[in-house]
């Protein structure tokens, strides 16, 4: 991410640093959310599928709402001040590119939670699809949300017009999102082929811990019958190094018995 | 944010309707059923287990048994959804097909579904390839790794944010449970396998090309919309109707015409070779083949054509026409199809040709339409387009059907062509000779070499036409023009003897000097009976481009000898028995000028519904200049010697070139 290297500069500037700041910060957190989302919604309409789900969907979404409408605001109004020094400009055009992918790709994730729950209700839990997943997205909601921990009582009945409130709900958030992304088109005038990121292609590889899933998915892929050939040459490997090792000592006996 | 002005958009980004994914899902709905679905089995991995895993051999029981069909087809229908995404195969996940063994499959979650309305987005793809690439790097497949550089590419603006959301994907994926994860993964993975598949997979998503307008959208209602509904409507009030007896009756006869001939319907003999991977068929078969199939020859009988498209078919009807003497019909057909499907830039030179071979007054392959489609054609060539000579091909295509194709059916050639015609065996092959057949599979001829050879089939064909069908009165001609298209003017040594050619002593007729020289027409001797002058052939070569002035100049110059305007006839080829009745030889000279040879059947033969000055220029399109020249030579009333566009007349007056 780019730093801040204004250090000098009139209030003005220094305002803006910290607006600037200040956007990538609540740009990040919604990006996160998004991410989140989208983990979340992958589960709808699965076995997982639940009231809690769909709870954790909605609050989730409610954050991001909020967020999105709040960084809206801020960068409508630095883009549309005209007197801002070109490198923040810039800077401002990139947390604007990214902030409005976000919000397609959570517009889009609305949408296809909708629908699937359009399709698979509740009510009728044999329909879900048995996806194999086993856990609910209580940890992601949570991270989601910034929370330590999520603990939700779980709404043990259903109303009936849970259902349809919620999609109602959905529908409003939905077509306040498709205001929104209109409006900021309309408002600002930012091109897109004149932003240049700053990232490189390659993103630097995270920690491979994960390696161990990476594994899981390798061997999922696997016959079960190629553990033997494995097995065979950690076997190679031991007698080979067994043998060695008879070597040395008989090459020390054998000096020091003929010394 | 897609760049989108709903006004100037023509871009097409919405996928078509694709009616199999509606009803895949209802299915897959049923199977997933934990009563009545598929039997679900977990699926231990090394250090959990992941439930729901189903195997290939139950989903083949199962489909079999839902839908009654046999398990050959229960494979394909399994095979179908998995190519579609609704089923992902556990292990060898890159190839998307059912194996009828203990192999694990699962079904793929909702949000994974490859429905209508959500199209797949290529920042979706960038950042699974970031996130696979972060996790480890060098993961990447070529395809893609070029799929990655692409993107990058492409939406180097959103490029921090697709890195960003793929770490934070990452991240949070790393908060979900270990077999979640998993599971997770596999899902995603093999969504992309459906959606970007390696190059050279066939991929079931492959549904052409994308539409203008959203087809799930519903459509505004605005006048636009309602103005189209009312022009379709009242096309359809207006559309010819035809009653369903009679439509259905032209169904029903084609059926039964054509069943033993459809190679789905009935058996292709010797065998097919898309099954059997045998080519006899193919071979036997080929357009030029010397012996065709009894099946070939009884389709040439079920219509004209049938007979026409089929070149075989077309070569037999050709012979037989070249024995009647009225082989210029077709030549004239084929002429027009020819300007009619070839290049633009050869049109005006093929109009041109094909007026002067065939349409003008003296060609030397003169069809017979009547006045007005001449007319029209004529009127019609001084702004040749392609389908200029269309009123007379149809009247030629309907006069070749109704008469002489009743005629050939009956005629010794297609009778001769009948008997030798072969009937192959059909072949009974093993299961290990179909395997060896496999074996030996090689590609068939490469479409270059199969247009030349039949280039060189038109080149012999054009080589050995004769124009014999000239009348009694005329004597064959070598450098005949034969039509046998733009590329090919062989100086075709068509008929051999020329008994009265060589004897010109005095003058050695300039005009065939001088008509040898160019392009203009094609004359017929005209060699009378009775006349030991020996007038010596006019002849040109047809085609090609005139040089108008050594026309003129030798024109000028025979004026000057005056000596052979026998020479002088541009006669007519026409054939003996054809309905412009007796054959004669046209005799535009002008009267001033005695000869001997003045025919006895002076243009009786021209004198037809065609009013046309008989001074005129037969070059249809022609410039202005040469056609001064050219009239001011021929105004010492020689009169035309080549054929001559009537129009042209016309042109100084117009001041029209």
């Amino acid at each position: 991410m780019p730093l801040v290297n204004n250090k000098v500069g009139d209030d003005c500037t220094l305002g803006t640093d910290k607006a600037l700041v200040d956007g990538k910060a609540q740009v990040d957190s919604l990006i996160k959310v998004v991410a989140c989302y989208r983990h979340l919604a992958s589960c709808v309409g699965g076995c997982t599928d639940s009231l809690q789900l769909r709870d954790e969907l909605r609050q989730t979404r409610e954050k991001a709402l909020k967020l999105s409408v709040s960084i809206c605001n801020h960068l409508t109004s630095h883009l549309r001040n005209k007197s801002l020094p070109e490198g923040q400009r810039k800077e401002m055009e990139l947390l604007w590119v990214a902030f409005s992918s976000s919000l397609e790709l959570l517009h889009v994730d609305m949408c296809k939670v909708f629908n699937i729950s359009d399709i698979f209700s509740l009510a009728n839990t044999d329909a879900l699809v048995q996806t194999g997943l086993q856990g609910g997205g209580s940890e992601v909601a949570a991270r989601a949300l910034s929370l330590p921990d999520l603990n939700l009582a779980p709404n043990p009945t259903l109303p009936a017009g849970l259902e349809s409130q919620e999609r109602s709900t959905m529908e409003q958030e939905i077509s306040q999102m498709d205001h929104m992304i209109d409006d900021m088109e309309m408002k600002v005038n930012v091109m897109r082929w004149m932003v240049e990121s700053h990232g490189s292609q390659h993103a630097e590889v995270l920690s491979s811990s994960d390696s161990a899933s990476l594994a899981l998915l390798s061997v999922d892929e696997e016959q079960p019958g190629h553990q033997p050939p494995c097995q065979r040459s950690h076997i190679h490997v031991l007698v080979l190094l067994f043998a060695v090792v008879l070597v040395a000592a008989t090459l020390s006996v054998c000096i020091i018995f003929f010394t | 944010m897609t760049i989108r002005n709903p006004l100037r958009d023509h871009g097409q980004r919405y996928r078509p309707r694709i009616a199999c994914l509606k009803k895949a899902e209802k299915v897959l709905l049923e199977m997933q059923d934990l009563k009545t679905g598929v039997k679900s089995q977990p699926q231990r991995l090394v250090i959990t287990t992941i439930p729901h895993a189903i195997t290939g051999e139950d989903i083949i029981a199962w489909l079999a048994d839902r839908f009654q069909v046999d398990t050959q087809e229960a494979r394909s229908f399994g095979s179908m959804l998995v190519a579609l995404g609704y089923i992902y195969p556990l292990q060898d996940h890159k190839r998307l097909v059912i194996k009828p063994d203990a192999s694990l499959y699962r079904f793929q979650t909702p949000y994974f579904w490859p429905t209508q309305q959500w199209p797949v987005e290529d920042t979706d793809y960038a950042i699974y390839l970031a996130k696979r690439n972060i996790r480890k790097k060098g993961i990447l497949e070529v395809h893609e790794q070029e799929h990655y550089n692409h993107l990058h590419k492409w939406m180097n603006h959103k490029w921090d944010f697709i890195v960003m959301q793929a770490k934070e994907q990452y991240r949070a994926a790393k908060e979900r449970k270990k077999p979640d994860r998993v599971v997770f993964d596999c899902q995603e993975r093999a969504y992309w396998v459906v959606h970007r598949p390696p190059p050279g997979t066939v991929s079931a998503m492959d549904y052409g090309l994308d539409r203008l307008i959203d087809p799930n959208a519903d459509e505004a209602k605005t006048p636009d919309f309602y103005a189209r509904i009312m022009i379709f409507t009242q096309q359809s009030i207006m559309r010819p109707r035809v009653k369903s007896s009679v439509s259905l009756g032209a169904v029903v006869k084609y059926c039964a015409t054509y069943n033993n001939h459809d190679p789905f319907l009935s058996k292709c003999l010797p065998s097919n070779p898309w099954l059997t991977d045998d080519v006899t068929y193919w071979t036997l078969n080929m357009p030029y083949v010397e012996i065709p199939t009894k099946m070939r020859v009884e389709r040439w009988t079920f219509s004209f054509a049938e007979l026409l498209s089929d070149p075989r078919g077309r070569n037999d009807f050709r012979l037989f026409l070249k024995k009647e003497f009225s082989g210029e019909n077709l030549a004239f057909w084929e002429g027009c199809e020819d300007l009619k499907w070839g290049e633009a830039a050869t049109m005006r030179e093929k109009a041109e040709h094909i007026y002067k071979t065939f349409l003008a007054r003296g060609a030397p392959r003169w069809i017979n339409i009547d006045g007005k489609t001449m007319e029209i054609t004529v009127k019609g060539l001084k702004h040749p387009h392609r389908y200029v000579l269309d009123a007379a091909q149809t009247h030629i295509y309907m006069l070749m059907k109704k008469d002489s194709y009743g005629r050939y059916q009956k005629s010794p050639v297609f009778k001769e062509t009948v008997k030798k015609a072969i009937c192959p065996e059909e072949h009974h092959f093993t299961d290990a000779q179909l395997e060896q057949n496999a074996k030996k599979r090689r590609p068939s001829l490469s479409p270059i070499i199969l247009r030349q050879m039949e280039q060189e089939q038109k080149a012999k064909m054009a080589a050995n036409v004769d124009i014999t069908q000239l009348c009694r009165f005329t004597t064959p001609v070598p450098h005949l023009a034969v039509y046998s298209g733009i590329t090919d003017f062989p100086s075709a040594n068509a008929s051999p003897s020329l008994p009265f050619l060589a004897h010109s002593p005095a003058c050695p007729s300039p005009i065939s000097v001088a008509l040898d020289s160019t392009s203009a027409s094609e004359r017929r001797v005209e060699a009378g009976e009775g006349e030991g002058e020996g007038n010596p052939a006019a002849q040109a070569p047809a085609g090609g481009n005139v040089s108008k002035s050594r026309m003129a100049l030798s024109l000028h110059r025979l004026l000057k000898r005056g000596c052979t305007p026998a020479t002088l006839f541009a006669s007519l080829s026409p054939k003996c028995h054809s309905a412009a009745g007796t054959s004669s030889h046209i005799q535009p000279i002008s009267p001033d000028q005695p000869s001997q040879a003045l025919p006895r059947r002076i243009g009786n033969f021209f004198q037809i519904k065609v009013d046309i000055p008989p001074e005129c220029r037969i070059y249809p399109i022609e410039s202005e200049d040469e056609d001064e020249e050219n009239r001011a030579a021929s105004r010492g009333g020689v009169g035309a010697k080549e054929i001559i566009c009537p129009w042209e007349s016309l042109t100084p007056q117009n001041g029209t070139g």
